[in-house]
């Protein structure tokens, strides 16, 4: 016997359908000649499906003749095997025609296919209520959020500046400064600033101490960019905010502008 | 006998509408079964119950002589150079019973729930008795697929029948 492949499962499947290729049957032959236990498991396996397969052929009844015809030409052949047929008949797990065990069986399979396919579907539905729930949870985040910077834009204790051009400044640039000194909040809008390649403009806020770097500006195609402060460190104190143009990467000290500073807008008292 | 004619009542209407569905002709379908019965007579003795059901025997015996029929007819007209197969005449039969249609209908629902690919690879294989390389040159797949494709749509349908059911 070869040694047992997993490839001898597939052909063990074909056998039990009836259709191994000749080359495959000889070669399955060959395999379970001295026994295989996995094998001949599977064949015995697979074959339960048969009479669901079988079960599938349009319904009809045979003609009533056929009974009495072939009874008489089991008669004719003696009753030497008559035992052995009662031996398979009394093999048989229940006694009750193919069509009746399977009227039973089919029930359960169609209601394992739905209880299936519902459960899927269930899932599915759950998922899709579990994504719409976060998504509504964000929605819900982003207009907390929204609502919060126009609270600010319309706060009467909101100081708004606009930043002015440095001799070093391009003309083109514009920027806006909203604050509120008491939250610590601000939001700074930035028009034409389109950097020089290689460079990077970086956004700061001047306190009596010095400068102290609120990060690089990330200005979109147009050169519009919205920063957010949630809160300015030391508000009280914050005297400016200033723009500088630094090498790409910005400044590396964040205590002070490493590039020329261009536009700043003081918020007086 | 007794024994024998319980067998038959029990099974023949099941043989007799798979072979039908094979061979296409009521003629050559009792031609079949009277064979496939008296081989069941012979060699009742040979039956194992390790191998399988003894609906899954008879099933696997009745069918094996149903293709024969069907091949040895179709390289017949072949050679008469028709390749015209009658449908199965229905007309002149008595009533089906419910029950039966209830299970050919709820099967084929079974059926319906493998991938397309996979159920016509079963059907091809078991209704028209086409080998492997057939299907897979009938379907455009590779052998390997059609091969991998039988197997799991077997083994699915099997996971299918109820736990009381098997033997």
């Amino acid at each position: 016997m070869s040694a047992h492949r997993e490839q001898h499962l597939d052909l063990c499947a074909a056998f039990v359908l009836g259709c191994l290729d000749e080359a495959d049957r000889l070669e399955l032959e060959a395999h379970r000649s001295d026994g295989c236990s996995e094998c001949e498991a599977e064949i015995a396996r697979l074959s339960e499906a048969l009479p669901v397969l079988a079960s599938v052929a349009p319904s009809s009844v045979p003609p009533e003749a056929l009974r009495a015809r072939i009874l008489d030409a089991v008669r004719g052949e003696g009753a030497a095997r008559a035992p052995d047929v009662a031996k398979v008949l009394r093999l048989e797990p229940r006694r009750r025609s193919s069509y009746a065990i399977w009227a039973w069986a089919a029930a359960a399979v169609v209601l394992a296919v739905v209880t299936v396919t519902a459960w899927r579907a269930n899932q599915v539905l759950r998922a899709t209520v579990a994504y719409k729930e976060a998504e509504l949870a964000r929605l819900h985040t982003r207009l907390d959020e929204t609502s919060r910077w126009v609270a600010l834009l319309d706060s009467p204790d909101a100081k708004v500046v606009d930043l002015t051009l440095t001799p070093a400044g391009a003309t083109v640039l514009r920027a806006r400064a909203t604050f509120d000194r008491a939250s610590g909040r601000a939001i700074i809008v930035f028009e034409n600033f389109v950097a020089p390649t290689g460079s990077d403009y970086e956004l700061w806020a001047i306190r009596g101490a010095g400068p102290a770097s609120l990060g690089l500006i990330h200005p979109d195609a147009a050169g519009r960019a919205v920063v957010k402060l949630d809160r300015v460190d030391d508000p009280a104190a914050v005297q400016a905010f200033a723009v500088s143009l630094e090498h790409t990467g910005g400044s590396g000290n964040p205590n002070a502008p490493g590039g020329p500073v261009v536009m700043i807008g003081r918020l007086g008292s | 006998m007794k024994a024998f004619e319980e067998l038959y009542d029990r099974h023949n209407p099941m043989l007799w509408s798979m072979v039908l569905r094979i061979v296409g002709k009521a003629p050559d379908a009792e031609e079949v079964l009277q064979d496939a019965w008296l081989q069941v007579w012979r060699s009742a003795d040979t039956y194992q119950p390790s191998r399988g059901t003894v609906v899954g025997w008879l099933l696997t015996l009745a069918r094996s002589r149903a293709i024969d029929r069907l091949r040895s007819r179709m390289s017949r007209q072949r050679a008469e150079a028709s390749e015209h197969i009658e449908p199965p005449a229905r007309t002149s039969e008595p009533p089906v019973r419910v029950t039966q249609l209830q299970v050919q209908e709820q099967m084929t629902v079974a059926l319906s729930a493998l991938p397309a690919q996979q159920r016509e690879v079963l059907q091809l294989a078991y209704f028209t008795g086409l080998s492997q390389s057939e299907i897979a040159v009938r379907l455009g797949a590779p052998l390997g697929t059609v091969k991998s494709w039988t197997r799991q749509a077997l083994s699915r349908l099997r996971d299918l029948v109820p736990q009381e059911e098997r033997p």
